[in-house]
């Protein structure tokens, strides 16, 4: 199936995507309503796009006490907001950490990738971000990222 | 709607209510922060914030302004101004979280780093919040210390971070969750495309974005207006080793951007080799690199890196910061500092050392840094000599071009309401020397020609305007005004689609004007007059040595003369009557007309100065 890809060596952590995301499933500016989060480490200029992998093992689906994130017949998992009672354990399943709540709904928001149409890919200034198809099974951790990241640039050994 | 946001509503707000008695380190003064109706939506220009107050260096108005992420926080957490006023008993930071806003013990923070704070309070509180904090430095009081944000990214000049530091407030702190909400989106989508468009298709993008603002190095080098050794030279012999294109090379890893930004043109460092090496971070821009390589002669790359990290992390104005060190050094190279005087530093041009070392002792206000540490203005006149080598206007210190080999940028130093500053106009159009560019848009060939005097006054007029704008819709002027992408026309479209209010070319130029005016009437009440509107002797009497600039000398006069005329000022710069009202600003017509009545009696006064000036 297709995929969000990020390159963080390419990111500018210009949040960009954010903006574009929220506005579009939102109706309003506000990171908090993204579905694509950055994560951003100033001190070592590094940043990383983060989103929903739809991973086929999905431990956040796992854990749900309420049976409320499922998967549809493409393979993107969604949550039926009617079911969900807004404990959040998702949130803290998610190795990754592409999912976050609703600051006022209280439901986790997961990429849909926009219906085949990603808009953060679209408007990303540095090509940060690809849809395409991919055999990677699980996206990459920003921490082991991160890490490889200052090893490449001779920050760390 | 009449001040727009950021810099217009900073100073809308300080013009009332810090008057001409306030101490600038006093509980009265008022610190305050604001953002611009653009910020935090995705116009894709940047996203930046104003920091104003009355300034401890200069003693008029203060004013700042930085990029980076903390900006769009405040929108988020539904914020458009924060006002600090009084003063805390204690250490402390405010953390505003939406609606909630708590003020916290920071005695932990105390004498901490930029860094370490930054660090520090994300590690307390949240990875994700926002930080704006201030060094050592400005806890020292040294007036010229920055509000700093995203660790690099600096409110520096005027001295913003010692206001911060005398309210005992070491950081604030934002996260927001809410968000903002335009009026028409549809055609919001189709401005920000044509913008896109402008941006991608711009000569300048991939230059900007290979080296932000460092290109301008070796350009200033090759134009002959490169500060060099405080302003001795206009050319300098180790360009290339410590040009952007070597830092773009051999240093840099990654670009990164401002909030919502397209051009990503900050860049982060890592010093592979030689001194220094494993030293990394972002940055540095034009100013800061050529402050700590031309400025003071050093043609070290590594050294400077080192010493806008150790400028950052203490929380200095690089600009001010190298303007002192330049000072000492010139005055130390023509004999006239003695080692004795210097706690033993060798104060030869480039020492490496003296530089690291002296920044250490500003911050401190250890030794002979403390001389340094009360801005070159008062230091000349606390050290009894190089009164007339001490480079600032109005108390601030000059940025890195020669107004010599740039007319229009030094009228827009001795004009600019916060001191020697080109951001207040940055009549960029001048460094095309295309005559028929100034026939087109100001009736006058010269008035696009660097090296000629006529025709300055519109020019800068006409960008200071502009530039209020930017600063008031909070968005990069890097982008917004040099690289034109948002004409004034442009500028009241989007400002219209997301707010609402109608807006056109002719009333976003009002705005301007207006704040403009207002910022003008503040400092006229602190008592500046023409006789302050000027630049350091050496600009209007040594001509320049070398480089292509050579020979050329600044007359302040003639332009002073057609900048009052083109704003509707009186010959001693203040403003007339009838133009504050045709601006709405009926307000400060009153306490103008105090300042008036004065120089009628000092008018001899003036004259003599005059004179004198033209005597030496």
């Amino acid at each position: 199936m297709k995929r969000i890809i990020v390159d963080a060596d390419r990111c500018s952590g210009c949040r960009l995507c954010e903006a574009v995301c929220s506005f579009a499933h939102e109706n309003v500016f506000g990171s908090s309503v993204s579905r694509v989060t950055v994560v951003k480490e100033d001190v070592f200029g590094f940043d990383m796009p983060i989103t929903c992998w739809h991973c086929r093992r999905c431990l956040p689906m796992e854990t749900c006490p309420s049976k409320a994130l499922k998967r549809n017949s493409e393979g993107l998992i969604y949550a039926i907001k009617e079911e969900c009672i807004g404990c959040g354990k998702c949130v803290k399943a998610c190795r990754v950490g592409a999912i976050k709540l609703h600051p006022g709904m209280h439901t986790p928001l997961i990429c849909d990738q926009c219906g085949g149409k990603p808009l953060c890919v679209r408007k990303c200034p540095t090509k940060a971000l690809t849809y395409s198809k991919t055999r990677m099974q699980r996206p990459r951790l920003p921490g082991k990222v991160l890490e490889e990241t200052l090893r490449k640039w001779g920050i760390i050994a | 709607m009449e001040f727009l946001g950021g810099r217009g509503f900073n100073s809308a707000r300080l013009y009332p209510e810090v008057l001409a008695n306030v101490g600038p380190l006093s509980p009265e003064n008022k610190l305050m922060f604001a953002t611009g109706p653009l910020v935090g939506t995705a116009f894709p220009l940047g996203a930046r914030f104003n920091v104003s107050a009355k300034s401890p260096l200069t003693g008029i108005l203060g004013d700042s302004n930085a990029g980076g992420h903390f900006a769009a926080e405040m929108k988020f957490a539904g914020y458009d101004q924060i006002i600090i006023e009084g003063r805390s008993p204690k250490p402390c930071l405010i953390f505003v979280h939406d609606r909630e806003t708590q003020i916290l013990d920071a005695a932990h923070l105390v004498g901490k780093d930029v860094y370490e704070t930054t660090e520090i309070v994300r590690k307390d509180l949240d990875r994700r919040v926002q930080v704006a904090t201030v060094g050592p430095a400005a806890e020292n009081l040294v007036p010229y210390s920055g509000i700093f944000a995203n660790l690099a990214r600096p409110a520096a000049r005027t001295g913003m971070g010692t206001v911060m530091a005398s309210k005992n407030l070491k950081a604030i702190v934002l996260m927001g969750t809410g968000g903002v909400k335009i009026a028409d989106s549809g055609a919001f989508w189709r401005i920000v495309e044509e913008v896109e468009e402008a941006t991608y298709a711009h000569p300048q993008y991939w230059p900007r974005r290979v080296m932000g603002t460092t290109r301008i190095l070796s350009l200033a080098n090759n134009m002959g207006f490169l500060p060099t050794r405080h302003f001795t030279s206009a050319t300098f012999e180790h360009t290339t080793e410590v040009s952007g294109e070597r830092l773009a090379r051999e240093y840099n890893v990654k670009n990164r951007a401002c909030f919502s930004c397209i051009v990503p043109c900050s860049r982060i460092y890592v010093i592979r080799e030689g001194d220094y090496a494993g030293l990394y971070g972002e940055g540095p821009e034009y100013e800061a690199l050529s402050s700590f390589t031309a400025r003071v002669g050093n043609s070290n790359l590594n050294l400077a890196l080192k010493a806008v990290d150790l400028a950052n992390k203490l929380g200095l104005d690089a600009i001010t910061t190298a303007e002192c060190i330049a000072w000492a050094m010139e005055l130390h190279e023509r004999g006239e500092l003695s080692k004795k005087e210097t706690d033993g530093l060798e104060l030869n041009w480039g020492n490496g050392k003296t530089i690291l070392e002296l920044i250490e002792k500003i911050a401190y206000r250890k030794g002979f840094g403390d001389l340094l540490a009360d801005g070159v203005r008062r230091a000349a006149e606390r050290l009894g000599r190089g009164k007339e080598i001490a480079f600032h206007v109005k108390g601030l210190e000059l940025i890195q071009a020669d107004p010599r080999g740039l007319k229009g940028y030094g009228l827009g130093y001795a004009v600019s309401s916060r001191g020697a500053d080109h951001l207040r106009s940055e009549p960029f159009l001048e460094l095309s020397d295309d005559p028929d560019e100034g026939i087109e848009k100001f009736g006058i060939p010269e008035a696009t020609l660097r090296l000629a005097h006529r025709g300055k006054g519109r020019l800068v007029r006409y960008f200071e305007d502009w530039c209020a704008v930017v600063d008031s819709l909070e968005i990069c002027k890097n982008l917004a005004e040099n690289m034109e992408l948002l004409p004034l026309k442009r500028a009241a479209e989007i400002t219209e689609v997301v707010t609402g209010f109608h807006f056109t070319k002719e009333s976003m130029s009002e705005i301007g004007e207006r704040i403009v005016n207002l910022e003008r009437a503040y400092i006229v009440r602190q008592g500046i007059t023409r006789k302050d509107d000027n630049l350091p002797q050496r600009f209007l009497k040594e001509p320049l040595p070398d480089g292509n600039s050579k020979g050329a000398v600044f007359e302040m006069e003639l332009m002073l003369n057609e900048y009052y005329a083109e704003r509707g000022w009186d010959s001693n710069g203040i403003p007339k009557p009838q133009k504050l009202r045709e601006i709405h600003l009926e307000h400060v017509v009153k306490d103008l007309r105090e300042m008036r009545s004065k120089p009628k009696r000092k008018r001899i006064r003036r004259t003599d100065i005059r004179c004198n000036t033209l005597k030496r």
